[in-house]
This record gives structure tokens, sequence and C-alpha cells, in this order.
């Protein structure tokens, strides 16, 4: 099970922390167990930097923070996604697409 | 940008609530994790586990979040310096050292750093001083730089016909005597042209500055006061405007006061009275400077127009130049000479920092000082290095301990560095009193009794900007060294609690070593470059001068300004030697018009009928008149021939004494007595012709560093009509300035209103080595300071080091070493910091001694003797600062030493 995780390159972690919560608001173990499960267990978020993460996007105005109820009654954080969070996701998906596209591209045809 | 302001600001101020909802927000993440592992079956005991080693480690993870949210930076700050302030205190002697070698390596860097500041880079304190050019004469080739100084009727040409500045003034400095005869009590002076004030916008503080309509041929006498003087002499009083000053005994109307913080143009000096150029021929009688084609007493400078560039300014002076150099040309000059002066052509230079005879004197020198206090604080930081790194080693467990919590390593060196700025911003407050303190002295110090420096030192950004910068860099360079080692402390084998295996310890050493050589290193450079200034200093105050300068009076008699009428001068002059020979204590009494050393001096061009006569520069030789007493006053013995006497009279065939240099350079290989020599006289008129009755021993003339050069003495009695401004040398038998007040009262008996100035020989020759005994002195009180810190330096790092390797040194011992294998032991190590220090030192120096030997007189810059003694002086004191710690492990009882492991 470890030898199939993956370690996030740099800078990748925003970019799924902002369209997780694209969806709908959630909490930080919600982003991080939603992340686990979509990329089939592939990625693991650890937590030493997803909330460092979270607080650093809270501060750039890109999510905001709520005190909420969660699914067990427990008081969480829920983190939601800014009008300025929204045009960053748009723009980081574009880079990473192209990116991505890039470096498929390379690896094929060098 | 304004939310994250916001954020921070809430994350600072906010913090116990921030904290808290970081802290739920973790222990929630924490309890569902557990509970994920709870529904895949695991025991509860095994699901805390396995989520605790999902999570890491809580607090290092609360760090990281504070730290992505920003709070960081400005609230660790904060933390650092009370925790850094609580750090220093616990050792307020280390403290204190450090602090207090800090303030005087800062303060003497501030020191020096403000007089260069002061002297050379401050823009004058006038309306756009940026405009202001100064105005030379150069020659047509454009060589050399040109030179500063112009005629009355030449500054009338620039001012008539100039059309590039807005404004053209200028000024002659001089002094004029308060006193009306007797003791003289000097005002420095300024002549002033009508638009000087205007010029530089200068505003008055009382009544009205000079205009225009002051400075016009045959002005009354107006004054204006600098407002220190005002201040000084008139208390202030707005009674003062409208009174009468007398000046060298003429009366001048005092119209205003100039602003406070105006001290004229020139750097080093600030006038006490100006006066308008027009009134010069009050002090001049017959011969009045303002028509005189040949007496060189004015500076120019000239504001820019707007628009002009330096380009345009150049090229029309240039065209300017021709017209107004034929307008002023010395008619009396012989051809050639009036040729070269109608090729004469103005050049502008920048003069918005002044311009400055102390600035031209002192710049070598300050940048030689620049760079020894320079070393003396590297040196200084060397050894607060040291200590750091020795504390940090002692910090150790905290720091593991710290990093155990969950301190990152940038947040350790951050720590660290804050305690090292705060110790040096401690030591450049200290500093800054101690820089106004040695500022005060250093200008007393330049000061002599004929040139006293006047420098504002008033706050200067700038001065303020350099001293926070280099305590800001002195804590970072002595700092960074101890936070990145002390930091980089491996967790396991801090918190064993060791005082560190053997190996470790010589590690930990390493850099400390290095320290030490390096300082070694420097404090050699220190020491040559001191050890050169004393040896050149020493060489040219034992040098022999041809006179003995001690217990000699010079009193300077002015009868021009006394109004002594010309036939009646050569009596009064006599009346009065006899009368001073006469006072009890004085051995001889002599009369010059010229005295050694006194930065003035009379020479011209002599020709002989010998073959092969000297040509050029050679056949200058330097001239003098003087009485029957003189040479026995100097103590200059005659070779040969006889001295003047009574029967050498005006009237008297033309006779000369000259010194040994001119008979070997004009009269080689015969005897010169009885020969002849002329001068070259104005065109037209007959050379005169001196016949040589007595020879003399050589002496200096000018200055201590010139070849000695060619003399000839004459009889005072033959001396030019206008050229009388004589002195009395009185040879006396104890202190002469005793003598003052007799010689005082003697003259007065002669004539009341002959005002007086007195200096001793020794004084005028010493200030000629004020450059010279200023980087002397304080290269050599720096040297010593280096050399003390140097091995404070050594001691700190090898006590430390034998601490560290007790318990080596007690096993050898139990194991049978003799005591003096352990003193061999430690004093390798000293050996082998000084030889490696002392190599390196030694290639700098050689490297960069040529420096100076344009300050040096009488020895090469890579003076052997010099760098063996500095060697010697180095190593003795290193192996005295290495042996006490060596003697200190000696000593060390085995089991005592063991009992620590």
């Amino acid at each position: 099970m470890a030898n199939k995780r993956i370690e996030l390159p740099q800078g990748t972690l925003d970019l799924l922390i902002l369209r997780t919560l694209a969806l709908e608001p959630q909490h930080g173990w919600a982003i991080s167990e939603r992340i686990h499960q979509i990329s089939s267990d592939v990625l693991l978020i650890q937590q030493g930097s997803l909330y460092p993460a979270l607080h650093r996007l809270e501060r750039r105005g890109w999510i905001k923070a709520k005190w909420g109820i969660s699914e067990n009654n427990r008081r969480a954080k829920y983190y939601e996604l800014t009008k300025t969070g929204r045009k960053q996701l748009e723009l980081e998906k574009d880079s990473w697409k192209k990116l991505a596209a890039a470096v498929a591209q390379i690896l094929e045809t060098a | 940008m304004l939310n994250d302001l916001f954020f921070r600001l809430r994350s600072l101020f906010r913090r116990d609530t921030v904290e808290a909802e970081a802290d739920t927000e973790l222990r929630f993440h924490f309890d569902q994790q557990v509970e994920k592992y709870l529904k895949s079956g695991l025991t509860r005991e095994e699901a805390i586990r396995c989520a605790r080693l999902d999570f890491g480690g809580h607090e290092q993870l609360k760090e990281e979040i504070r730290d992505s949210r920003g709070v960081n930076l400005l609230e660790t700050l904060f933390q650092d310096i009370r925790y850094g302030l609580r750090i220093l205190g616990r050792t307020p002697v280390i403290t204190g050292v450090a602090i207090v070698s800090l303030a005087l390596g800062i303060g003497a860097n501030t020191a020096i750093f403000s007089l260069i500041d002061t002297v050379m880079l401050r823009l004058l304190p006038v309306q756009k001083p940026e405009e202001l050019v100064q105005v030379l004469r150069a020659n047509f080739s454009g060589g050399g730089e040109g030179t500063p100084s112009f005629t009355n009727p030449l500054w009338e040409q620039v001012r008539d016909h100039q059309d590039v500045f807005s404004n053209a003034f200028a000024w002659g400095e001089s002094r004029f005597d308060l006193s009306k005869g007797g003791a003289v009590h000097y005002a420095s002076g300024i002549f002033a042209s009508g638009d000087y004030f205007n010029a530089l916008g200068i505003r008055p503080a009382a009544g009205r500055l000079i205009a225009p309509s002051d400075d016009t041929r045959g002005c009354p006498g107006v004054a204006v006061l600098s407002y220190g003087f005002w201040q000084d002499h008139y208390g202030g009083a707005q009674s003062a405007i409208g009174s009468l000053v007398a000046l060298n005994d003429h009366s001048f109307q005092i119209v205003g006061v100039s602003s406070p913080g105006f001290y004229g143009v020139e750097v080093g000096n600030k006038f006490d009275v100006a006066i308008p150029i027009c009134t010069a021929d009050v002090f001049d009688g017959k011969r009045s400077r303002l028509d005189h084609r040949s007496w060189w007493w004015l500076s120019i400078m000239g504001r820019v127009k707007p628009g002009v560039s330096q380009e345009q300014l150049k090229a029309r002076l240039g065209v300017l130049s021709p017209q107004i150099f034929a307008g002023a040309l010395p008619k009396n000059w012989d051809e050639k000479e009036q040729a070269k002066f109608l090729k004469l052509t103005l050049v502008a230079s920048r003069a918005a920092t002044g311009i400055s005879y102390v600035r031209r004197k002192f710049e070598q020198p300050l940048h030689i000082l620049m760079a020894v206090v320079g070393l003396v604080l590297l040196i200084a930081c060397a050894n607060i290095a040291s200590l750091m790194l020795a504390r940090a080693a002692s910090r150790n467990k905290e720091i593991a301990v710290r990093k155990a919590l969950g301190a990152s390593r940038p947040r350790l060196i951050r720590q660290m560095l804050t305690e090292c700025i705060l110790l040096s911003t401690a030591g450049a407050l200290l500093g800054l009193l101690f820089a106004r303190w040695g500022t005060a002295l250093l200008v007393r110090y330049i000061s002599t009794a004929r040139n006293t420096v006047f420098l504002d030192f008033s706050v200067d950004a700038r001065v303020l900007g350099f001293t926070a910068a280099i305590a800001v860099l002195t804590g970072i360079l002595f700092g960074v060294l101890p936070a990145f080692r002390s930091t980089g402390v491996s967790l396991t084998s801090a918190m064993k609690g060791s005082q560190g295996s053997d190996s470790e310890g010589h590690l930990r050493f390493r850099p400390a070593k290095w320290i030490v050589a390096s300082q070694v290193a420097l404090s050699l450079v220190l020491l040559v470059a001191s050890g050169l200034f004393l040896r050149s200093f020493v060489k040219l105050s034992t040098l022999d001068i041809g006179f003995d300068r001690n217990n000699v009076l010079i009193v300077h008699a002015d009868l021009h300004t006394a109004k002594v009428p010309p036939e009646e001068r050569l009596i009064t002059y006599e009346q009065v030697e006899s009368r001073l020979r006469a006072l009890p204590g004085v051995i001889s009494a002599g009369r010059s018009v010229m005295t050694p050393i006194s930065g003035f001096e009379w020479n011209e061009f002599v020709r002989t009928d010998s073959p092969n006569p000297p040509k050029g520069d050679d056949a200058l030789v330097y001239f003098n008149f003087i009485s029957p007493g003189y040479f026995e006053t100097m103590r200059t013995p005659l070779m040969a021939g006889r001295g003047f006497n009574d029967h050498d009279t005006k009237t008297s065939t033309k006779v000369a004494i000259i010194n040994q240099t001119m008979a070997r350079k004009f009269f080689p290989n015969t005897d010169p007595l009885g020969k002849y020599f002329s001068t070259v006289e104005d065109p037209g008129k007959p050379a005169p012709l001196f016949q040589i009755v007595g020879l003399t021993r050589d002496s200096k003339y000018e200055s201590l560093h010139e070849e000695m050069p060619s003399t000839a003495f004459f009889p005072i009695t033959q001396v030019p009509e206008g050229d009388d401004e004589e002195n009395f040398l009185l040879r006396t038998v104890t202190n002469p300035m005793f003598l003052a007040s007799a010689v005082q009262e003697a003259v007065a008996g002669v004539n009341k209103a002959i005002p007086l100035e007195f200096h001793t020989l020794a004084e005028q020759v010493d200030d000629s080595l004020v450059q010279e005994r200023l980087l002397a002195t304080l290269s050599t009180f720096f040297g010593g300071l280096a050399l003390l810190l140097a091995m404070i330096g050594l001691y700190g790092a090898l006590s430390y080091l034998v601490t560290q390797r007790q318990a080596e040194f007690g096993i050898r011992m139990a194991l049978g070493a003799p005591q003096k294998s352990i003193l061999g032991l430690v004093m390798r190590d000293v050996v082998l910091v000084l030889a490696s220090g002392l190599a390196a030192g030694t290639c700098i120096s050689l490297a960069v001694v040529g420096l100076l030997q344009k300050m040096l007189f009488g020895l090469a810059a890579r003076d052997t003797v010099t760098l063996l003694a500095s060697i010697g002086v180095l190593s003795a004191v290193a192996f005295f600062a290495g042996y006490l710690p060596a003697r200190r492990a000696m000593r060390v009882d085995p089991m005592v030493a063991l009992r620590y492991e």
C-alpha cells in the first residue's frame, strides 16, 4: 500500500485543495480524505503540509474559514472558496494542464 | 493586500484565540483519523498510535501553521528580543566586555567616518550647492588640475565679462588683528565680493549683508559678522549693528550678521568677519593688491546658469579666456612669461562640497585611518564571534531541547542573530558617544597654532546611517558562524548530556582557531602599519635639521599695521632687538624676515659666472634676510668666512652667506668665498650682484621632508623695501613662552602700537608634522588596541579548548603523561595558530603596505625591521596569552577532571 503513494510535486497541493473546495465547503480532514479517495488511494496528503497550506490560502484570501458542526456533531473549521479563490483555481487549472501536456509531449516524443 | 494585513494582525493580536482555534482544528482532525482507524477494525490503542504516527509532532505542525499565517515574523521578533535580553543579562560580564569592545570599534569608525563626511562628502549648507563650481586657471594644454588663485584685476575681468554664471563671486581669506598693539588677537576674515552672500543664498540673521553696492572702488568700510562671532563677542546684541570694529587698527562699521550654520565655503575654516574686497587697499597702502597684477589672493566661484551643461560651460570659458587674461596682463613680466600668461584658460570644477585645505591635506591620512579602524572593528568582531561560539557550545542542551520541541533551525538561527544584533546595537549607541568625543579630540589634534581647524559636526543622516549599517553588519558578521554551527548540533549527542567526546571537541574548536588565526593576521597588518608610521615619525622628529629648535621664541612684529613710516622701520627694529637682547632669561637674539618651517618661502633663480651653472629648478635658491645675531640664536654654525656685522648696512656692498648645498651646487670643487652671484631681476633693471662672504651649515627651510635646499642669507639691513615684516628670535634659558609678557613690555617701551604674535620654534616645527603625528599616534593606539583584542581572543579560545579537553587531559595524566607533555599539547595549538596567522599577516602586509609609501619618510614601506619587530611583539604577546590557559591545563587534577565524565 505504501509504495502506491506518490509525493506531490511542489505547488500542486494548493490546486488540489482549491479544486476540492470548489464542490462544497469542507473541513481539513474531509479534504484530505477526498483527495485520497478520488486519486484512488494514490495521493496521501500529510497533515504536516495540509494545515499550513490551508492557513496560507486563507491568508491570501482564496479561501475563507467558518466554524460549523460536523456530521458527528463536533465543532469543525470549514473552508470555502472565495471569489478570488475561484478565479485562482481557473488560472492554476489552466497552467497545470499546459504543464502536464508539455511534460507528456516531451516524454512521448523525446 | 488589505486582507493579508488584517489576517496577519488578527493572528498577532488575537493570538490566544487563533492558537486555540488551531488546536481545536488539529484535535478534530486527529479524532476523525482515530475514528477512521477504529472503523477499519483496529483496537483503540492501535488506532491512536497509528493516528499519532500519521500526524507527526503536534507542536511542530502548529509552528508551521503559525509560519504560514505570517505571524511569526513580527511576533518572534519581539519574542527573540525579549529572550535575547534575558540571555545577555544572564552573563553581564561577557555582555559588558562585548559591548565595550564593540563600542570602541564602532565609535572609532563613526568618528573617522564623520570626519570624512564633514571634510569630504557633505554639501555646503547653502542654496542649491550642486550648481556651484570653482573657477580655476589652467594651462591651455589642460595639463594639471588648475590653480585656484586669482589677482583682483583678473577677478574684475571675469566678473565683467562672464555670461555662463547666474552669479559669480570671489573671496580672499585673511586674518585681522582685533587688538590695537601688543599681543595680537586674530579674527579670521574674508574679503568678499559684493555678490558673495547673495550668490550663496545666505540670509542675514540681523541687519543686512554685503551687497554689490558695498563693493566699489573707494568704498566705505562695512563689515558683516558671522553668527558665531556675533554671539561670542557681542552676546548677540542688536546694538552691535551699526557699531565699529577695528581690524588691524582700521575702523569698519558692522552692518549685519550672516545666518547661523554658514561658515564660509572653505571647509575646515570659518570666518568671523567679512568685509568687501574694495577695502583691501586700506591695509596695503601704496602697493594695493586691488591693482596688483601678480598678487594672487582671490578665489572665484560661480553658480552655473540652469540648462548650461558642463561641456557648454567648458567651451564658453575657453572662448572667454583670451580676452579676460589679456585684460589683466602683468606688464612688468618678461616676454616669455607674458606669452605663457596669455595662453592661460579658465576651467570650472564642481564645488558643491566646498573647497578645503584640510581636505587636501588629510584626505589620505583619513582614508588610511578609516582602513585602520575598520580592521580594529573586524578584530573586535572576531573576538565576539569566538565568545559567542564558546557560549553557544555551552547552550548545546538548550538548543537540542528547543529543536526537539519543534523549533526549526532557521528559527533558532534567527534567535541567535537577534541576540548578536542586540549586542551590536548597544555597542553602536555607546559608540556614538565615543565618536562625539573622538571627533572633537581629532579636530583639536589636527589644529595648529597657525591653522585652527573648524568643522561643523552637526548631526547628519549619512553618519547615523553609516553607524546603523556597521552595527547591523558587525552583528551579523560575528553572529552568523556561531549561529550556524551551534544549531547544527545533532539531537542525540546533545541529549546524551556528555561534554562531548574528544573528536567532537576538536571539531568544535576548529572555527575558533580560524578566528584567532585571522585575528593574528589582521593585528600583524595593523602593527606593521603603525610601526611604519611610528618609525617614520621618529625619523622626522629626530632628523638633523641644521638648527636647534628648543627654547627659541619667535616674535612676529608688524610695523606696517603699527603705521611706522618705512624710513623709521629699520631703526625701530634695531631698538627693539637690543632691548630684547637685554631681557633677563635671553641668551641671544636675532632677527629674520623668514623663519624656518613656517610654511612660507622666498625663492629666486640665481645665476653665476662659474662654468656649468645649475639649470632649471636646480638654480632655485631659498632666500632669507637676517641680523648678525641670527646664526648664534639658531645655533647654526658658520663653516668658513665671516658672519654679518654692523658694517653691513643698507648702502654697503651687497653680501651674502650661503649654505653648503648651494656651495656644492653652484661652486663645485672651488672655494665659494669671495665669488659673486646675481638674481634675475625685472627686465630693464641691472641684476644686483652679491658677494659671498661666508659659508654656513645646511639647515631645513620650508619643511622637514625636503632635501636640504640651496639657501642664501643676506643682511637684514639690505632687505628690499616693502618686504620688511620681521621676526625676532630669542634663545631663552627656560620655556620661551614665559618671556612673552616681558617681551610685550619691552616692545611697548619702543612703540605701543606694534602688534606682536608669539610662537616657539619647536611648536612651529612640530606643527609641520601634524599629518605624521596624527597617523603615528592613532595607528599606534589602534595597533595596541588590536594587540590587546587579539590577546583576549587567543586567551579566550584556548581557555575554552582547555575546558573542553579537561577530561582528555585527565585521562592522559592518569595514564602517566607528564605535565610538560600536556603543556606541549596546548602550546602546539598556540604555535600552529600563531604561525598560520603570522604567515597570512605577512603576506597581506607585504601586499598592501605599498599604499602607505607616500606617507612615509626615510624608510621603505616593505621595511624588514618593522616587519620583524611586529612579528616579535605579536609572538611574545601570543605566547603570554597562550601560556596562561596552558598552565591551567597542566595543573588539571586527573581525579577532578574524570569525575566530570
